[in-house]
């Protein structure tokens, strides 16, 4: 491992919908594997997660939606990270997202979209690749050594 | 007894020795063959369900203690044509359905065009989430939601313009309603009666239920608004409410099933459900009501949903078990009624075990779901219809596998031929035990901490939930738990195995695009035409009858409602006086 902090992840649950074992499941599985995790709780409108990922200094934002909004809730997110100057911050999105808006939703700027039975370990190793300080094993094609 | 003299012939000295020696003889070479050190599978004998007493364990079905059935015989079979979302007996007045999207001129279009098909019940409405959640379709939280999970109601307008495809024979005091609607309940029922009125239709006459079960918001499905306290309140209105005005109304269909889809283990879905209806038992109690002239009228949604066949019936015999005994042996309970745990279905998979992977594999599931209603007292339903995970909605083909389904198990499987089956099997009945023992534990711990209110206050019964949930993830990481075609049987030579979704879906995906704009659109011109100083008026007084705890707010609101107040007008009164509920960190 390098000699540097832990990935911050912001989990968020944009919108009304209350569906949150997705998000708390993730939550506490990326926490086990060594990350630092932020869970919103539920009903927060796209800037106040906006407002959230730039005050806790997060690397990642995670939406997790399953109400069907979410080519509208997440577009909502990725433009106020990018106006508000932190569209850097990784945004992955989970839930029940069709196959159709997959591409959609990666066209406004969403880096992955994880879907019903995706792994922790698939999540988390995805993140450590993109963002970098991941373990020697990852498998992935992500840039370890950014930063 | 009179006359002859059955007797079972149980030694259990002989069966002990018997046991022994098929250990002895069968059992051990088998392991040996097959290099095991303990045999994979059990087998139940008498010496499972030592002491057992038929009558006081199972008895008959339709009677105390109803571990074999809530009713004599399941009120379809005397239908002649089935199940599920097919008509039944012309007699029984049923809502039809679960549907709803768009704004209210779609949903009332839908319908109309159903009802063109043969539907012939009233509506099931599913509300979008700013209905659910207390927001207008012009709040700037609604965006992107309204009209998208179910059709949007900000105000009575919305309910008049849905109800116009209930009209004549199909008026509202011959159909029946469901409403999914928790947080606001209050306020949807305060629409209901006020269509009435308008209508010049006695209130008397309308049947509905409303799910008006808040308490399990806060453990799972989170359309909570207000706090677990002044929520009770809530529920303590509607108790006192529909007991006294709407006798034909059921006052709230319980359920666990969205505790176990957040990820509730059997035992939490049984132990929190029972401890949540004696809740909501105790506010109608409290408020001075006898029991028995109001605990008929509460239903349950559905508990339970998993793909363990043997566990979910027995959880079903063991939830009819011990809601009787609770309302009999606790609550005092005198009607038969009172102690019915009436709910649509019985044993089912739940949609948390449908999976997004090999999408038709679900129609399998709920083949097996179907088994397990049938065989525990319910339909047999298979629900839900399999291409639930796709996030699409369900298409008509995937509807039509789901009831025929159901109408192969009745017709040529013939499961509905009997009742409780496994009554008196020793290992059904020592299961059965098991699970109800688990579930009364609990039940007690969550007595113990000062009942469910405090439990959710606290968070507790939120936390345990969600470290179930992440429990289970983590066995179905390590391949513990098994998932066809997730975490097991996905070699490259798999196949995914599909069928179409050609035939057009009755909601018009346009109109849902569209649904925010048109409703935000009729948002303006009611507030345009209402008599505002009316309800500013009327909202006042609703502040005022909130502010003092012992004060019904029904009447209350049904006279906002009259006069065209938004249910977010309404939901922001109660808001500064009640608070907002803040979820505990998990």
């Amino acid at each position: 491992m390098h000699d540097k902090r832990k990935i911050r992840v912001l989990v968020a649950k944009p919108g009304l919908d209350g569906h949150s074992r997705g998000a708390k499941v993730v939550a506490y599985g990326l926490r086990d594997a060594g990350f630092e995790v932020i869970y919103t709780g539920l009903h927060q409108a796209p800037l106040q997660i906006v407002n959230t990922a730039i005050q806790e200094d997060v690397d990642v934002v995670g939406l997790s939606i399953l109400s069907g909004a979410h080519l509208n809730l997440t577009k909502r997110v990725v433009d106020g990270l990018r106006e508000k100057g932190a569209g850097d911050k990784m945004v992955i999105v989970g839930g029940t997202v069709p196959q159709a808006d997959i591409a959609k939703l990666k066209g406004m700027g969403v880096t992955e979209v994880f879907t019903s039975g995706a792994s922790i370990r698939q999540i988390s190793q995805f993140i450590k690749g993109k963002v970098g300080g991941g373990p020697a094993s990852f498998e992935g094609k992500g840039d370890k050594d950014e930063h | 007894m009179k006359g002859k003299e059955t007797r079972m012939s149980i030694d259990p000295k002989a069966i002990a020795e018997a046991r022994k020696e098929w250990e002895e003889r069968s059992v051990a070479p088998a392991l040996k063959r097959f290099k095991l050190v303990e045999n994979p599978s059990r087998f139940y004998t008498p010496l499972d369900l030592p002491d057992f007493d038929f009558i006081e364990k199972v008895g008959f079905p339709g009677q105390y203690p109803f571990t074999a059935g809530t009713y004599a015989f399941l009120p379809y079979q005397a239908g002649l044509k089935g199940t599920g979302f097919i008509p039944q007996s012309p007699e029984l007045v049923r809502a039809g359905r679960y549907s709803g999207y768009g704004a209210p001129e779609d949903y009332r279009d839908y319908q109309i065009h159903m009802q063109s098909l043969g539907a012939r019940s009233g509506p099931n409405i599913a509300f979008d989430l700013p209905t659910q959640l207390g927001y207008d379709s012009d709040s700037p939280m609604a965006e992107g939601e309204v009209g998208r999970a179910g059709v949007a109601v900000s105000t009575l307008r919305d309910f008049e313009v849905i109800y116009e495809a209930f009209t004549a024979e199909r008026d509202i005091d011959r159909i029946a309603s469901n409403f999914t609607i928790n947080a606001p309940a209050n306020m949807i029922i305060a629409m209901y009666v006020a269509l009435a009125e308008k209508r010049g239709i006695p209130v008397e006459t309308l049947r509905a239920t409303p799910q008006n079960d808040i308490l399990k918001e806060f453990v799972g499905r989170g359309a909570y608004i207000f706090p677990p306290g002044p929520s009770m309140r809530m529920m303590r209105d509607s108790i006192v409410f529909i007991t006294r005005r709407l006798p034909s109304f059921n006052i709230t269909s319980i359920g666990g099933y969205h505790m176990r889809e957040a990820g509730a283990t059997r035992e939490q879905d049984l132990a929190f459900s029972m401890a949540i209806g004696a809740a909501y038992l105790h506010e109608g109690v409290n408020a001075g009501l006898d029991i028995d002239s109001f605990a008929p009228r509460f239903s349950f949604n559905v508990f339970g949903g998993s793909m363990e066949f043997y566990k979910e019936i027995a959880f079903q015999r063991a939830a009819r078990r011990m809601w009787a005994s609770l309302l009999k042996e606790r609550f005092g309970a005198k009607e038969p009624r009172s102690l019915l745990l009436r709910q649509p279905l019985a044993a089912h998979i739940g949609c948390i075990s449908t999976t997004l992977q090999r999408p038709l594999n679900n129609l399998i599931r709920t083949v097996v779901g179907g088994m397990a209603s049938a065989m525990s007292g319910g339909p047999p339903e298979s629900w839900p219809p399999y291409d639930e995970p796709l996030g699409l909605g369900w298409s008509l083909e995937a509807i039509q596998l789901a009831e025929d389904a159901q109408r192969i198990l009745q017709h040529e499987a013939k499961l509905c031929d009997v009742i409780d089956p496994f009554a008196g099997s020793y290992f059904m009945e020592s299961l059965t035990d098991e699970i109800e023992e688990a579930g009364w534990t609990e039940f007690e711990k969550i007595q113990t901490m000062g009942g469910v209110v405090t439990a959710i206050e606290s968070g507790y019964m939120q936390q345990e939930v969600a470290k179930s949930a992440y429990e289970r993830q983590k066995r179905i990481e390590s391949g513990e738990d098994l998932v066809v075609g997730v975490n097991c049987f996905t070699g490259e030579h798999e196949l995914d195995v599909r069928t179409t979704r050609l035939v057009p879906h009755p909601y018009d995906p346009e109109k849902m695009e569209l649904a925010e704009s048109k409703q935000i659109a009729n948002l303006r011109e009611v507030k345009k035409t209402r008599d505002n100083q009316a309800v500013i008026r009327l909202l006042k007084d609703l502040e005022v009858a909130a502010k003092k705890e012992t004060e019904n707010l029904i009447p209350r609101l049904i006279e906002c409602v009259t006069a065209y107040a938004t249910i977010q007008e309404m939901c922001d009164v109660l808001r500064g006086v009640f608070g907002k509920y803040q979820e505990t960190n998990i």
